[in-house]
């Protein structure tokens, strides 16, 4: 009895070892300075696509290297969380990859391309995207692919609707919207997701669309008259004209109206690559087309675009594995190639010549170098746009107030700066 | 009840005896790993909880100093807070007042004798067996206004005309998670009741029916009675579970703006990564706020059922 108790407690004892052991693995520095690691934490973008560009990219970059790349794939969902966590408890990635940046490098945590990006890798970026990378004068915040949104339009129900084109001015939208829903059989002329999903996008392309911005010169216009005009206006859809899905301002994009556009149940909706490729490989049966977004106010059409960012946090002798790291990704074979699979657009003055041949992109090619984003280069971008996010459904919902809203959030912007 | 408990304890401090006692150091090892995993898994995420809370976090998760109590102060005088709340306890009391009562009358069923009674108890058990986040995505999908098949079901039947938005309608989508809790408690606290009911002795409804007792008299005057224990249990544990339940609510209220669906425990998670605050160190006053808040609630109602006098009676 007593002999199994000792070896109980030898086994015990190992455990905690154990236990001990696992908890202070960290840290990975060789001798010389360099790292034998680097983590890098990607967006899931795709659940099959992006793991497996990745996972090759990881085999490459060892090959190369020499420097293990201890690969994480995190959802959308919880990748903010989760990096949240990683920054609190003081294990930074070497590499993030998020829709946002610049308050990471307002908190001095990242490193800016003078430091970290080759020079022919540098000057290949699309301007634009340097632009909206750039904080405080310098370009942290690398593009890893980008997306414009469009307006797409059910060919079939245009026609049954007898409209011969899609609309060009926002009055023209309103009556097109019209004449669809009247089909009935639960058709809706507009798609509108307001949800908390990803509202700041269908808010920036219209805002866009009718002369309006975020942020002018260097100072905030949330709540210019061109951008109150435009938020009442989406209101008005379904509060005033009845031709939105029920309830836009608690629909989210993606398991909202999406999925009416791909059923047939809706006329237009604004779409970008992913949403076709999904049309094009699951419902074959959804004849549609691209169009510009139509504009209010006689404004100059715009092409509203998205990007994501690959980032490096400052580490010690992190720097020559993550300049390798970007060297590698910035290859015209390893980003064309996972932009192509993702169904986006290119980031980079290569990628766009690459891309130029393939016609179902021209539509947004033409418009890249000259697309209009959200000011990502502003840290208060990033509580404005979760605001935004949060609570625009209340705004445009009946007893909602567009102004009020729009008001406060120009208000919350300026307390920021 | 009490003779055979007695009795184990005697059977142990017996047996104890005759090892003889261990030394400091090999109980100490004994008991490392269960300690060591009670300090990682529930000291260590307090301490960090409370600390957190009294720091001052930048939107990336980095601390950038001290708060004092700022944190505390900004959750207690936050707007939404009061119709948070007032949405907590609307959500604790129903799913927990309901699923008592439909459990006492689905326990008294299961206890009965009837064909197909095996059947039946594993159809019960299923939805507590099932992980909360795949429930609620079904019932998201069976709520959907355009596809759900709880509205296709009604229209069907002309009990409805209209579709009813059961998720993004602010008047039924309290009411729609609130029967969604309901059902995934259930089967833990109606299978309790069963426990309970099975402890209760034949001889005392045979006594009760010799004496003549109508059949609501047997229920009220004995079921009840010796399934009180059982009863606080339930009530106490569903406290808790419901008080903390997030999947429901994070699911079932995922598409809508605003904080004027949301509980406490939803409520925090949207202050660290969701609102605008996105802010780690008040998300940490709200939990430590959320944790004194359910403590003090179940003080409260073990005081006012008189829990002490209830053990020993």
């Amino acid at each position: 009895m007593r002999r199994i108790l000792r070896r109980g407690a030898l086994v015990a004892g190992v455990a905690i070892s154990a236990i001990a052991l696992a908890s202070c693995s960290a840290g990975s520095t060789d001798g010389d300075g360099g790292v034998e690691s680097i983590k890098v934490v990607i967006a899931g973008y795709s659940p099959d696509h992006t793991p497996e560009f990745w996972n090759a990219f990881a085999d490459t970059y060892e090959e190369q290297t020499g420097i293990t790349l201890d690969l994480q794939i995190i959802s959308w969902n919880d990748i903010d969380q989760q990096s949240s966590t990683m920054i609190q408890t003081g294990t930074p990635p070497d590499i993030l990859n998020l829709n946002a940046y610049a308050s990471y490098a307002a908190d001095d945590l990242l490193y800016s391309a003078d430091e970290v990006l080759s020079e022919d890798v540098a000057a290949d970026i699309i301007p634009a995207f340097v632009t909206s990378g750039t904080y405080d004068g310098k370009f942290y915040g690398m593009p890893d692919l980008s997306s414009a949104r469009a307006l797409f339009y059910n060919k079939a129900l245009f026609e049954q609707a007898g409209i011969d084109a899609p609309p060009t001015t926002w009055d023209e939208f309103v009556e097109d919207a019209k004449a669809i829903t009247a089909l009935g059989n639960g058709v809706v002329g507009y798609a509108q997701p307001l949800g908390p999903e990803e509202a700041q996008a269908e808010l920036a392309i219209w805002l866009f669309n009718n002369g309006g911005d975020f942020k002018v010169d260097g100072a905030w216009t949330i709540n210019s008259p061109e951008n109150i005009e435009t938020l009442e206006f989406l209101k008005s859809l379904s509060v005033e004209h009845g031709v939105t899905q029920n309830n836009p301002g608690s629909t989210n994009r993606s398991d909202g109206a999406f999925p009416l556009f791909q059923q047939g149940q809706a006329g237009m909706i604004v779409g970008f690559g992913p949403l076709q490729g999904a049309l094009d490989t699951d419902f074959p049966d959804i004849d549609y087309g691209i169009a510009p977004m139509p504009s209010g106010n006689g404004a100059e059409p715009q092409t509203y675009g998205v990007t994501d960012y690959l980032m490096s946090f400052k580490k010690d002798g992190n720097k020559d594995a993550v300049t390798a790291f970007y060297d590698l990704y910035y290859s015209p074979d390893q980003v064309n190639t996972w932009i192509k699979s993702e169904g986006f657009l290119p980031v980079t003055t290569s990628g766009l010549a690459e891309f130029a041949d393939d016609p179902s992109l021209s539509v947004y090619l033409d418009t890249l170098p000259n697309i209009h984003l959200t000011p990502t280069d502003d840290p208060e971008w990033d509580k404005v746009k979760l605001t935004i996010q949060q609570n625009i459904g209340l705004a445009v919902a009946p007893d909602g107030d567009p102004k009020a809203f729009l008001d406060d959030l120009q208000a919350q912007a300026e307390a920021g700066e | 009840m009490r003779v055979p408990g007695t009795q184990a304890g005697a059977r142990r401090s017996g047996r104890r005896r005759s090892i003889g006692t261990a030394g400091p150091l090999e109980a100490l090892l004994w008991l490392g790993p269960a300690l060591v995993l009670i300090l990682g898994v529930v000291v260590y995420p307090v301490i960090a909880l409370v600390t957190s809370s009294f720091g001052e976090f930048s939107i990336t998760g980095l601390r950038k100093g001290d708060a004092g109590l700022d944190n505390y102060a900004k959750f207690l005088t936050s707007d939404d807070l009061p119709k948070v709340i007032g949405n907590t306890v609307v959500w604790v009391g129903a799913v927990v007042l309901i699923t008592l009562v439909l459990s006492l009358g689905l326990a008294q069923f299961l206890s009965k004798e009837f064909i197909g009674r095996r059947v039946v108890r594993w159809a019960v058990i299923v939805p507590w067996a099932a992980a909360l986040v795949i429930t609620s995505q079904l019932f998201r999908l069976m709520f959907d206004y355009y596809h759900g098949i709880i509205n296709q079901l009604l229209l069907g039947l002309g009990l409805i005309r209209e579709p009813v938005d059961w998720l993004g309608n602010p008047q039924f989508t309290m009411p729609s998670m609130i029967a969604v809790g309901v059902f995934v408690s259930i089967p833990f606290t109606a299978y309790l009741f069963l426990a309970g009911l099975n402890g209760i002795p034949d001889d005392v409804y045979e006594a009760a029916s010799i004496d003549g007792a109508r059949a609501w008299q047997v229920y009220t005057g004995i079921t009840l009675p010796l399934l009180r224990p059982a009863i606080l249990i339930g009530i106490v544990l569903n406290m808790i579970y419901v008080f903390n339940s997030f999947p429901i609510i994070w699911i079932l209220n995922g598409s809508n703006p605003g904080y004027g669906n949301d509980t406490l425990i939803t409520y925090m998670y949207k202050l660290a990564f969701r609102s605008a605050d996105h802010d780690v160190g008040l998300s940490a006053a709200a939990g430590v706020f959320n944790v004194l808040l359910i403590m003090i609630a179940v003080a409260v109602y073990l005081r006012f059922v008189n829990w002490r006098e209830e053990k020993r009676a």
